[in-house]
């Protein structure tokens, strides 16, 4: 019973004691909360904003050399398909090419020789007019011939005749 | 050198096991009392006990009668005339026999607080020198006692605060919890020491830290704390008449618990100890000198299990009492959202919002 109704007892509030408690607590509580802590508080805080932020920005440059790569593998795919595009079309160019050269130089030769052989035709034309106004001359003249000697009818129809069969043999 | 080292350790446990066994057999002989005070142990003392029962007489000072006294320490309170010792061992007026109306003597429970204090605030300052010049703000932290202060600190700032307060607010109240916790960590852990005690096993500093954490909540509360104190919204008038008187005694009870709890672990387990040893003296005049040494093997195992325990919950009892000033201050400094009538259904309802 003694402890528990004496002035210094186990479950008695102390009055001047709590005042002191109260008082100090209160005093260091003022200088923790006011110059103690903030310090602290804010350098924690910077470290670990900074951390936060060198994570994000590793994080940000990964991700932006992984699009750049995936953009050059992307570039070097296309630059491939269109370097074998052009080759492509490049071939078919060059047979295309070759093809219309060959065409015209065919048709080149088949012109010259159609001009060839329209030569050779006017040619031999001219040639068949020559003979014929030859053969008439020759005709003219010989009619001349029977004409001068005055033979009989008979004789100079009959040297016509064998003249006449005698040209066309020769042809 | 080593053997140097060696003799002043083994004077030193000489001089500890030896000076409590003398001052025991003073104690015998001029109270002729049981053989170990065990309240003593735990209650407040006008002296301040040194590592080998050395006791330092601390000064009083207490206002009675309207008048203020001050002396060095209680025997030239009592040799001025003025004072004399009281039935229930207290000082009181000579001349009246009235106690004193307000004692604001140093007693050895403040010392153990200022000190507790002390430490905290030197530690503090510091770490917070340290900081300031850039190791742990610009680096990582330096050193095993910077790493571990900074482990308490962040453990305080994220597990307790952080966790329990609104996250736009919890920084304010950082300072206060981690105060909070190191000198009542401190103060607990001071009690391990066999001479020492533990300031939280006296009920007035208990009572007057949970004063300081009940004014913090309330001083600190919303127009929404008082507004659930009051008129607790979505409840029926006349349920009010029961509810405003409940949510009011809630006020203080929460404090009370607080107080209560921290005190009685950390007087129990004083107690405990202090009891246990006992049992060997209580062994030795019941079954003879033989019987009584040698259970002391077994009550001193006992102890020491024991010991490990109140370690323990010297830091346990820190962080439940930090963790609880969390939770309350917490709960006051809330800003409920008034659109749901019910906050869990409500959240339920964010909750599911949120996975759709």
């Amino acid at each position: 019973m003694h402890y528990f109704l004496n002035g210094n007892a186990l479950l008695s509030f102390d009055t001047g004691f709590g005042f002191w408690v109260f008082f100090t607590t209160i005093v260091f509580l003022w200088a923790m909360n006011k110059w103690l802590v903030p310090p602290i508080m804010s350098a924690l805080k910077e470290r670990e904003d900074r951390i936060r932020e060198s994570l994000e920005t590793a994080e940000k440059a990964l991700a932006e050399a992984e699009k750049i790569s995936r953009n050059n593998e992307k570039a070097l795919k296309d630059a491939e398909i269109t370097a074998q595009k052009i080759r492509k079309e490049a071939l078919e160019d060059a047979e295309k090419v070759r093809n219309e050269r060959i065409e015209k130089a065919t048709q080149d030769a088949e012109k010259l020789l159609e001009n060839a052989r329209l030569k050779i035709e006017q040619e031999k034309k001219s040639a068949l007019n020559e003979l014929r106004n030859h053969v008439a001359e020759l005709a003219v003249q010989s009619a001349t011939i029977i004409i001068k000697s005055e033979l009989d009818k008979e004789k100079s129809r009959h040297l016509v005749d064998s003249f006449i069969k005698d040209l066309s043999k020769k042809n | 050198m080593i053997y140097v080292v060696r003799r002043a350790l083994a004077t030193l446990f000489f001089l500890i096991v030896f000076g409590p066994v003398l001052l025991a057999s003073n104690a015998d002989t001029e109270q002729n009392s049981a053989p170990i005070d065990v309240m003593g142990k735990v209650t407040d003392h006008d002296y301040f006990e040194l590592i080998f029962g050395a006791k330092v007489y601390l000064p009083r000072m207490f206002y009675s009668g309207g008048e203020w006294y001050f002396f060095r320490d209680t025997y030239s309170a009592l040799d001025s005339g003025e004072f004399v010792r009281g039935e229930e061992g207290g000082i009181v007026r000579a001349d009246t026999g009235e106690s004193i109306a307000f004692d604001l003597s140093i007693t050895s429970h403040l010392i153990y607080l200022w000190l507790s204090l002390i430490l905290t605030v030197f530690i503090t300052f510091m770490a917070g020198r340290k900081y300031k010049k850039g190791i742990g703000r610009d680096s990582e932290p330096k050193g095993a006692l910077l790493n571990i202060f900074e482990t308490l600190f962040v453990f305080i700032r994220d597990q307790i605060a952080k966790e329990f307060m609104p996250k736009d607010k919890y920084e304010k109240f950082v300072p206060f919890l981690f105060t909070i916790f190191m000198c009542i960590a401190f103060m607990n852990l001071f009690g391990l020491l066999p001479w020492a005690a533990a300031a939280t096993a006296n009920l007035t500093v208990t009572a007057t830290l949970a004063i300081i954490t009940f004014l913090v909540t309330q001083l600190n509360g919303t127009k929404d704390h008082w507004k659930h104190v009051f008129v607790f919204p979505g409840v029926p008038k006349w349920a009010l008449i029961i509810l405003t008187p409940v949510e009011i005694l809630g006020l203080f009870t929460k404090p009370f618990a607080l107080a209560i709890r921290l005190f009685a672990n950390m007087l129990s387990g004083k107690i405990m100890i202090v009891c246990i040893l006992g049992l060997i003296f209580v062994f030795t005049e019941l079954f003879g000198a033989a019987i009584g040494v040698t259970s002391g093997v077994f009550w001193v195992l006992l102890t020491v299990a024991l010991y490990f325990l109140k370690a323990l919950v010297a830091l346990i009892q820190a962080y439940v009492f930090t963790l609880l000033s969390s939770v309350f201050i917490g709960m006051a400094i809330e800003e409920h959202n008034h659109d749901h009538e019910d906050s869990s259904v409500a959240n339920a309802k964010d909750v599911a919002l949120q996975n759709h």
